[in-house]
């Protein structure tokens, strides 16, 4: 499942970043406390957060994350989208609950299994 | 009527305009590419530091013609208004010129004062000072203490005079040390690939921290460090951090990547930690609501930076500073969160 994926799945909009690399998302982490982020121990994982801050990027970047999404539609500021474009993450924002996106993503990611 | 004298006025301003554009202190770049000198300068200063704290002002019932002869009269470009400290508004050369144009010089100067203020506090790193000259039009700023009385006035020429001056002490100082140094050993860097780095990291902007990190992380990359080891560097510096960030009254972030191994440093200002034990145990925290809405302050910084190094120091005086080092082995892989 790739970023342009994720977007589709989530019916979310990409708000900036680069949308459509070939790379996968290998896992997901779904929190709004960075300290545990840090701590997920998983290769090219996807943040889904309800933290619309300039700190769920960074610690995205400091995680090698492919990308976040921030859940229930929460507004994102400016400096937000600058970082994440600086740090080429993609930003990603959905307007599900996070309950709803991680149903979403964990069926999408079944049927990606089952091919 | 009186003679209207715009001349001095606009060319104070002027001057402050020359000088800010002159300056490298780009306020939307503090915290990442100016040096360390000037972060811990805009750091250490606040506002009221700077300001001025002799403040002209008039009443409310102070006609404009009265603040126009009170402003030319002491060369400045806008009079607060106030009464008993209390801040009622400003009256500028702007207000000036239009009560000329509008016929309403004599009426009272609380009619045509701009009321809707954007005020600066008195207990304000100048960096915020420096942000708001940036992010708004405004010459000056009134300055109030945390009982919001008016206490002083700060303009883009206080900011600057205070930094130049400044900067001239610490260079003096950094010449007398480099002397000194040049004429004992000087600390040789042990091989070619050692690299340091310092960042400053300011009080409560949760703005811009992390972007430390963040540039450590791409330094890791681009010298194609072990990515195992380049993430458990990150974190450490990230929580690190975070930590002098929301913690401490501010401090300094050392970087040194060497032959064999790295090493994040921060040494803060104070307050220091009264019981280092209990603060490197996982969830012990004294975050506040504002810093756990920024996605921290679940007691876990200090515990995750000494969970992904494998030398983790510690040390404290209450009231003066906290010092941590982290040092990281390259070439053996301890997995981050192990």
């Amino acid at each position: 499942m790739t970023i342009a994926d994720v977007v589709k799945v989530l019916n979310g909009k990409l708000m900036a970043g680069d949308g459509a690399s070939p790379r996968a998302v290998g896992a997901v982490v779904a929190n709004d406390l960075m300290s545990d982020v840090l701590l997920f121990d998983a290769d090219d994982p996807l943040l889904l957060t309800s933290l619309a801050s300039d700190q769920a990027i960074r610690t995205a970047h400091i995680v090698g994350a492919m990308g976040v999404v921030v859940h229930n539609a929460k507004p994102l500021s400016e400096t937000m989208i600058k970082v994440a474009d600086d740090l080429h993450i993609p930003l990603v924002s959905s307007p599900l609950s996070k309950y709803d996106a991680c149903v979403k993503l964990h069926d999408a990611f079944e049927m990606e299994k089952r091919g | 009527m009186e003679q209207y004298t715009p001349t001095i006025i606009k060319g104070e301003q002027r001057q402050d305009d020359e000088i800010l554009a002159k300056t490298p202190l780009d306020a939307t770049s503090l915290g990442g590419d100016s040096s360390v000198i000037i972060m811990e300068l805009l750091q250490r200063f606040k506002v009221r530091d700077v300001m001025k704290r002799t403040v002209i002002s008039i009443a409310r019932d102070t006609s404009m013609r009265e603040a126009q002869r009170i402003m030319r009269e002491n060369r400045i470009s806008g009079v607060p208004v106030s009464e008993d400290g209390r801040l009622f508004g400003i009256v500028s050369v702007n207000d000036i010129i239009n009560a000329l144009d509008n016929g309403w010089i004599d009426d009272k100067c609380e009619d045509h004062m701009a009321s809707n203020l954007v005020v600066l506090e008195a207990g304000m790193p100048l960096a915020y000072a420096l942000r708001y000259f940036n992010n708004y039009t405004y010459g000056r700023f009134p300055v109030l203490d945390a009982s919001r009385k008016l206490v002083g006035i700060i303009s883009q020429r206080d900011v600057m005079k205070a930094l130049l001056y400044e900067l001239s002490v610490e260079i003096r100082k950094l010449e007398r040390k480099a002397a000194r140094a040049s004429s004992n050993t000087p600390e040789q860097a042990t091989s070619e690939n050692y690299f340091r780095k310092e960042f400053a990291v300011v009080h409560n902007d949760l703005g811009s921290a992390g972007r430390a990190a963040n540039e450590i992380k791409q330094i890791l990359k681009e010298r194609k460090i072990d990515r195992t080891v380049a993430r458990r560097v990150a974190i450490a510096a990230y929580e690190l951090e975070i930590n002098v960030c929301i913690h401490s009254h501010g401090g300094i972030l050392t970087f040194i990547l060497d032959d064999n191994t790295i090493t994040i440093k921060t040494k803060d200002r104070g307050p220091g930690i009264p019981d280092i034990e209990w603060a490197c145990r996982d969830g012990a925290s004294t975050a506040n609501d504002w810093i756990r809405s920024m996605g921290f302050g679940a007691g876990m910084g200090l515990p995750n930076s000494k969970r992904v190094s494998d030398k983790f120091e510690i040390e404290s005086e209450v009231g003066k500073y906290t010092k941590v080092t982290c040092t990281f082995n390259l070439g053996e892989g301890k997995e981050p969160g192990k």
